[in-house]
């Protein structure tokens, strides 16, 4: 891809997320007396958002690809610690201070 | 109507404004996530290759931390843009439901007022919202608007001026501390919480291993893949739990 059509790739990203938006956020909003939600779908969506999160965030901390020999990430090693911290505190703030920390840490006295 | 009444129905009466500050003083223990969220988000889209323009474009007008970070890596891979939407509307689910549960309060308002309410809305407003008025009879009336907007104004703006700093800023973050992780972490801070019982915990596991496995695919094929895997895992130990207590 070249510069200019990549920029354009970017922008087509953004206008389509800002379409997410509305449909997502507005879409219940403006036409929810029209659309009722089936106990069943409502139901249903709820487990959405953990199935996409863990999708987006497994690949990040524990990518492989054929001919690789395993090895584990520093990042998962880190998001471990993040995890931890979490279930100790419940706060969102924490987990982000004690995940980078922690990355740096390992980081730093890995080889 | 004169212009003049018309202009001071808009305006906040005594009585909305107490309700308002009621919804500020709610929201305010959610504003330092929301700040250091803000400002991660904002240096992770610089990081990830966007320019200020696109990255402050992106800021303003998707306001759309968990869509937002979602999409980084996908668009630093080049995924196809049909993806990129799909993944982003996955991780906004959660507003159709969050919508569905608060449509019944704002549903007398004009489209337009029902539009900006909508678009602007957040999962703090969601969760103050409905433990305050959930349960209450009457549905739809001033302070249940103005609790809102006390909650989602400062929200927006707090946000927004997190995010566009950490654009700003994100020349002055070296690459070697890999700050784009911690955009990772705040979706990990998302997740954790939303995992709350066992469907939920069939539901993770289930999407993980696919999510895992299935990053061999082609065009991210694996993320749909696990979404649904992850679903209908969810529903069936939902059902499988149901059917065991009920016997």
């Amino acid at each position: 891809m070249s510069d200019w059509q990549y920029d354009w790739y970017v922008l087509g990203a953004i206008a389509l997320l800002v379409l997410c938006s509305l449909l997502t956020r507005s879409g219940y909003f403006m036409f929810g007396d029209l659309l009722p939600l089936t106990e069943r779908m409502r139901r249903a969506l709820r487990f959405a958002p953990v199935a996409a999160l863990a999708a987006i965030i497994i690949p990040e901390l524990l990518p492989w690809a054929y001919g690789d020999t395993p090895r584990l990430d520093i990042k998962a090693l880190a998001s471990l610690v993040a995890v931890l911290v979490f279930i100790r505190t419940r706060n969102a703030v924490w987990v982000i201070v004690a995940g980078m920390v922690s990355f740096w840490l390992i980081r730093a006295v890995m080889p | 109507m004169s212009a003049f009444t018309r202009l001071s129905a808009l305006l906040p009466s005594a009585q909305d404004r107490v309700h308002m500050r009621a919804g500020f003083i709610d929201f305010i223990p959610a504003l330092i996530a929301t700040v250091v969220w803000g400002f991660v988000t904002g240096v992770a889209m610089v990081k990830s290759g966007l320019s200020g323009l696109e990255a402050t474009l992106m800021t303003l007008f998707v306001y759309a931390g968990s869509a937002q970070l979602t999409a980084l890596p996908l668009i630093e891979s080049h995924a196809p843009l049909w993806l990129i939407f799909t993944a982003g509307f996955i991780v906004n689910i959660r507003f159709i439901i969050f919508g569905a549960a608060l449509q019944p309060f704002f549903r007398h308002l004009s489209w337009k007022k029902r539009l900006g309410l909508g678009y602007i809305t957040s999962d703090m407003v969601f969760v103050l919202f409905m433990s305050k008025y959930g349960d209450s009879k009457e549905r739809g009336s001033r302070e249940h608007l103005w609790y809102y907007l006390g909650i989602i104004l400062p929200g927006w703006l707090s946000w927004q001026i997190a995010s566009l700093s950490g654009i700003v800023l994100s020349a002055y973050v070296p690459p070697s501390w890999s700050l784009e992780f911690a955009a990772i972490l705040a979706l990990l801070a998302l997740l954790i919480p939303l995992v709350n019982n066992r469907a939920m915990w069939a539901c993770l596991v289930t999407a993980s291993v696919i999510a895992w496995v299935g990053q061999a695919l082609p065009l991210r094929l694996g993320l749909v893949a696990a979404v649904l895997g992850g679903v209908l895992a969810g529903v069936a130990a939902e059902q499988l739990q149901r059917h065991r207590d009920a016997r």
